[in-house]
């Protein structure tokens, strides 16, 4: 085998790329902050109690430490935006049906360093008399968009100390439903280097009656968690049989096949009052899928809906 | 194996590996941007799911399986592209003539089924027996030996073609 040892020496040869450390770092911390943020979901009490009282004075060190962080990043925040030249830009009016509850845009921010590209956009939203539920929301948005902000300079950071490279972040939003009664927004953050990740955030507001709408609030019980799981897998399975390109992890023998959504998935109710079942990019399926969503059909679920006021 | 232990093992085993899996996943898409999405798509997927990965024993095969799967995922929805590829580098092949040793072997070697080349990749490459690779394809040892004599017989057979051709 002669021949294969030359070929074996040429792949050994393979050139190693700089960014190789920082696409590895970054997707073990992609992963580790979604199980930091999934294991908060339980309850932050219920972890300290978990892991004893050594822990818990770690975690409140840490806690601090952030606080911190964050009030000094808050300045340089507020600092950048005012000192860029798109803030003429700021509280551009999207276009919206009803006019008393509307989203605008409550700051733009981008930053361009060679090869550092930001864009992120902050929304807000305007015009609820449930003055608490707006700046709930707007609160959340805004110190996401922050965070964000401080991830973003911090790998930019590490980047430069480690000779260079490709970064990007693009955040803003879209919105997908609104009418009389519904203003369903997602919110989108894609980070680049090399490879992409996007992650979609969804808020679904009633608008008449001025509350935030959760999946679980719009059934009877937590059955809907099955029932729309296993609809998802049919139509994952059919979309698969109609086009070889589609690929989602759904069979048996897949590493992690897709076996439930979770109770509070991210969704949407769209134009026609259906629920969308929104996945992030790699959840379900390979990178190249990019964010998926499902309609689902309201027959399927027509049974479990509190009212038919939303879903219709 | 608590949760957190096994992904601090997993964690390891990609931080001790990476320039080897970097360069599987490039003898799949031969390109460096191609290449380092799927290790970062494969690393994530390996990440979410350590709760898969039984015995510590397993790591290896465990994460080439992740990889080799996630590469040819990839290979599958770019087809296209790859076809495109190829003819700029047939375009380019003398300039590039001088960096490969073995051209011929190298393109015949792209020209195998994806499942055929990644028994050759693990075995001659990354030195995987082929117990190991029956475990990373999920295929029984007999179904392996049989795949690597006739990609090595269609290997060979590639070859002779190219030389047809030349002469």
């Amino acid at each position: 085998m002669n021949r294969m040892d030359q070929l074996k020496s040429e792949y050994k040869n393979i050139e190693i790329p700089e960014e190789l450390d920082f696409i590895v770092d970054k997707a073990i911390k992609e992963v580790k902050t979604e199980l930091e943020g999934e294991s908060k979901a339980k309850g932050e009490k219920e972890l300290e109690k978990e892991a004893g009282n050594e822990i818990g004075r770690k975690r409140k060190m840490k806690l601090r430490k952030k606080l911190l962080a964050a009030a000094a990043i808050a300045v340089i925040f507020i600092g950048s935006i005012n000192a860029s030249s798109t803030v003429a830009n700021a509280m551009e009016k999207i276009p919206v049906v009803g006019e008393l509850v509307k989203v605008l845009t409550f700051r733009e921010f981008t930053f361009n360093e060679d090869t550092f590209n930001a864009n992120i956009k902050v929304p807000v939203i305007d015009g609820l008399e449930n003055i608490d539920l707006q700046n709930t929301i707007n609160q959340k948005y805004y110190e996401e968009n922050k965070a964000l902000y401080e991830e973003f300079m911090k790998d930019i950071e590490k980047l430069k100390e480690a000779g260079g490279g490709h970064l990007g972040v693009d955040s803003g939003y879209i919105i997908k439903t609104d009418n009389d009664q519904i203003l369903s927004i997602g919110r989108y953050v894609v980070n680049t280097v090399g490879s992409s990740s996007t992650t979609m955030q969804y808020d679904t507001i009633d608008k008449k009656n001025e509350i935030l709408v959760t999946l679980p609030s719009l059934f009877i019980n937590e059955s809907y968690q099955e029932r729309i799981s296993e609809n998802i897998k049919e139509q994952m399975l059919k979309e698969m049989s109609n086009d070889s390109d589609k690929v989602y992890w759904v069979k048996e023998g897949d590493i992690e096949p897709f076996v439930s959504i979770k109770l509070n998935q991210d969704f949407y109710i769209n134009d026609i009052g259906q629920l969308v079942i929104s996945f992030d990019k790699y959840v379900v399926a390979p990178g190249y899928m990019g964010v998926v969503e499902f309609v689902i059909p309201t027959e399927v679920i027509e049974d479990l809906l509190v009212s038919s006021e939303y879903i219709r | 194996m608590e949760k957190n232990e096994r992904f601090k093992f997993v964690e390891g085993h990609i931080l001790a590996n990476k320039e080897a899996f970097y360069k599987t996943a490039y003898s799949y898409v031969k390109n460096k941007e191609n290449a380092l999405d799927i290790l970062h798509d494969s690393i994530y997927k390996a990440l979410k799911s350590v709760d898969t990965l039984q015995n510590k024993e397993y790591v290896k095969t465990w994460f080439y399986r992740i990889l080799v799967n996630t590469a040819i995922d990839f290979l599958r929805k770019n087809k296209k592209l790859t076809v495109m590829e190829d003819e700029i580098l047939e375009f380019h092949a003398e300039a590039v003539e001088d960096h490969y040793t073995d051209l011929d072997l190298e393109k015949a070697l792209d020209l195998l089924p994806p499942p055929y080349r990644t028994i050759i990749v693990l075995k001659y490459f990354e030195d995987l027996t082929l117990t190991e690779i029956a475990h990373t394809l999920d295929e029984n040892l007999s179904t392996i030996k049989t795949r690597l004599y006739s990609a090595l017989k269609k290997l060979r057979v590639e070859m002779e073609m190219k030389e047809e051709h030349y002469e």
